[in-house]
């Protein structure tokens, strides 16, 4: 008994212990990745960044901040836009930059 | 002897060098400096730009060419790329832009040079186009030039790793020789560099010249 209330403790801490936030952006014109490397330089660039991922053939751009820091959308998209390209979604998830790569690498194989 | 073997095979290569085509983009991000080099039979190049913000990039510019049978003109100037308008769309870019330099030439012509240009430029991770046409005069000197390209990636890859292109491009230059230049060309980018090889007119004896273009961003 004492085991389930200790699993069920950690089950319900987890989820906040590690709270991730990554910005998703579906991204309009990044066709090459010479052009594109803007894009990655400046998200390197930002303070906040925790880990950021590009990928052409979904047209994904993710940036995981770190914890307890942020960066407004209006911020996000302007980065996209200095690199020379336009962001038609974005979204707050709360996956990490590997998972979302993991999943953009999975659905390409398919 | 092994090193001047070196040398007499680098040189010519070098000469055997044709003018290359131009690549889609002519200046990188927002704070970011450009280098391109075109190495030519005819024609040679190399451009050095700053994109203070996007959209704009300012830079220097040394060209060489001649004609048939002339001494060499070298134009070095200032120059300027302007991206006058880009349509962003799902899986494709499309851009319109301005470059040119103005200077001096000196050789065969000398005195005031400009060679203003317009580019229209369409590409998706698959598919790619470029038309460009070149004013390129000094007093007494035109080498006005005029660009098709055409191409296709074998195969669609990740932001990390290096695409291969094949392009074809169909080239000509006034009061140069051959006034018609058809090269096809291996294209190899990824996200630190843009290399291009190819042959122009492979067909043709004396035409026949290696090409190579390159550019980098930083």
């Amino acid at each position: 008994m004492k085991k389930y209330l200790i699993a069920l403790l950690f089950s319900t801490m987890t989820p906040a212990a590690f709270a991730v936030t990554t910005i998703k952006a579906e991204v309009n014109g990044m066709v090459c990745a010479f052009c594109a490397k803007g894009i990655e330089k400046k998200l390197n660039a930002l303070p906040q960044k925790q880990a950021a991922f590009v990928d052409l053939k979904s047209r994904v751009v993710a940036l995981q901040l770190k914890e307890g820091q942020d960066v407004s959308n209006e911020a996000f998209s302007k980065v996209i836009q200095d690199a020379g390209y336009s962001v038609s979604k974005m979204e707050r998830v709360s996956q990490t930059v590997d998972a979302i790569q993991a999943e953009v690498a999975k659905a390409g194989v398919k | 002897m092994f090193k001047q073997l070196q040398v007499a095979f680098g040189t010519l290569l070098l000469s055997q060098l044709s003018w290359s085509a131009q690549a889609a983009a002519l200046m990188g991000f927002e704070d970011s400096a450009m280098l391109m080099t075109e190495i030519g039979r005819y024609n040679q190049e190399w451009m050095l730009n700053y994109s203070p913000t996007l959209g704009h990039a300012i830079g220097v510019e040394q060209m060489r060419m001649s004609g048939k049978g002339e001494q060499a003109t070298t134009i070095s100037g200032i120059n300027y790329t302007g991206l006058i308008k880009r349509w962003n769309m799902p899986a494709a870019q499309a851009n319109v832009w301005f470059n040119g330099s103005v200077g001096e030439a000196r050789g065969q012509f000398d005195g005031f040079a400009y060679t203003p240009s317009l580019q229209f430029d369409a590409e998706s991770t698959r598919l790619y186009f470029l038309a460009k046409a070149r004013m390129i005069r000094a007093p007494h000197m035109n080498y006005d030039t005029a660009a098709l390209q055409s191409g296709f990636s074998f195969y669609e890859t990740g932001f990390n790793q290096t695409q291969p292109w094949f392009v074809l491009e169909a080239k000509t230059m006034r009061n140069n020789d051959p006034g018609l230049q058809i090269t096809p060309a291996i294209r190899l980018i990824n996200k630190h560099y843009f290399l291009e090889f190819g042959i122009t007119n492979p067909w043709q004896g004396e035409g026949f010249a290696p090409r190579l273009n390159a550019m980098f961003v930083f």
